[in-house]
């Protein structure tokens, strides 16, 4: 582990540690959200956003940022629930639309400080699978069952015309113990062919290219 | 002997949590040898605390009444969070009402309640 990464988790160490304390620092003015009395806690808060093309003018950075919808924070199983029943499913969104869950306080961008020296993985999918594998990584993640320490950042499911595409963001691109257990740990939740075509991209290289999709390392198995 | 003051704190400290998980199948052991079933990397979880759910459990947890309704600062975003006024259109976009109707994804794939084993997909 380099020193940074192990800042990182420090850093993260301390922001479950202020929840627990109901200190929990209000960066956006936001209220602070709880597991309510009775709810079953999550190891991290995390926010649902929403993202839609607009027609037409290519997405700069900003333009981006801007689409960026938050839907809701939730902080135990059941607020989680609350939101995920009365969004529409991933695969009868229409159009170029993407949901991202992302740990509260890391906003779903290549620039934000949690994901700059990250990557993803990526799993394009056949029209008909999103919501079902959506629902299958969410699960896993908010249950906690990477077991990657604080490496995740949060997940994306990315609606397009021929194909859907599942990412998961991790923090640090270059630890390959980490990204090869999140790759094996994706494989078995979403039920994966052996013979699946695995992805990964780092953000910094998404930056310059600026495109999230192409130009990815392939991995096969 | 006595002991030193440092060890005679570590004896007064508190017991070890431990957590049960049944398996039914040997497939559902981990995939490496360093993870126990159900449970985390020692190295990854100083204290061993992490909040860990299955599957499973949080399918049971979306019965739950709170679960059901809908948080009270939910933007409204068309076709997100708002369908069409049909009545309870909305209350089922990702919930459990959704498999009743006839979903357009239940056309390729037989659409299941959560308990049964993963699909197998073809990509």
């Amino acid at each position: 582990m380099d020193n940074n990464t192990f800042k990182a988790r420090l850093k993260n160490e301390e922001d479950s540690g202020e929840d627990e304390n109901g200190e929990q620092k209000n960066k956006e003015s936001r209220p602070v959200v709880k597991p309510g009395k009775g709810e079953h806690p999550l190891q991290f808060n995390y926010c649902f956003w929403f993202s839609r093309r607009t027609p037409g003018k290519q997405t700069s950075s900003s333009s981006y940022d801007q689409n960026l919808k938050n839907i809701g924070t939730f902080a135990s199983v059941e607020q989680f629930f609350a939101n995920y029943s009365h969004i529409a499913r991933p695969g009868d969104l229409s159009g170029h639309s993407d949901y991202h869950l992302f740990k509260e306080g890391v906003r779903p961008m290549w620039e934000d400080d949690a994901n700059k020296n990250g990557g993803k993985w990526i799993v394009r999918l056949k029209k008909g699978l999103a919501s079902r594998c959506w629902e299958n990584l969410v699960f896993a993640m908010i249950g906690e069952q990477f077991m990657v320490g604080e490496e995740i950042c949060g997940a994306v499911i990315s609606i397009r015309y021929q194909e859907d595409i599942l990412s998961l963001w991790n923090r640090t691109a270059h630890d390959q113990q980490t990204t090869s257990r999140i790759r094996d740990t994706l494989k078995r939740i979403l039920n994966l062919p052996p013979n699946t075509i695995m992805e990964y991209k780092k953000h910094s290289e998404s930056l310059s290219d600026n495109s999230s999709f192409r130009n990815t390392s392939v991995f096969m198995r | 002997m006595s002991a030193s003051p440092v060890q005679r704190q570590i004896v007064s400290s508190q017991a070890i949590p431990t957590r049960r998980v049944l398996l039914n199948d040997p497939s559902q052991l981990p995939h490496d040898y360093s993870t126990t079933p159900g449970g985390t990397l020692f190295s990854t979880t100083p204290g061993g605390t992490r909040i860990v759910y299955e599957r499973h459990f949080l399918m049971q947890c979306r019965n739950s009444p709170l679960a059901k309704s809908p948080p009270p600062n939910l933007p409204k975003i068309p076709g997100v969070t708002t369908v069409q006024e049909e009545k309870g259109e909305l209350m089922k976009e990702n919930g459990m009402g959704k498999e009743e109707r006839s979903g357009k994804e239940n056309a390729n794939h037989k659409e299941t309640s959560g308990d049964e084993p993963q699909f197998h997909m073809d990509i």
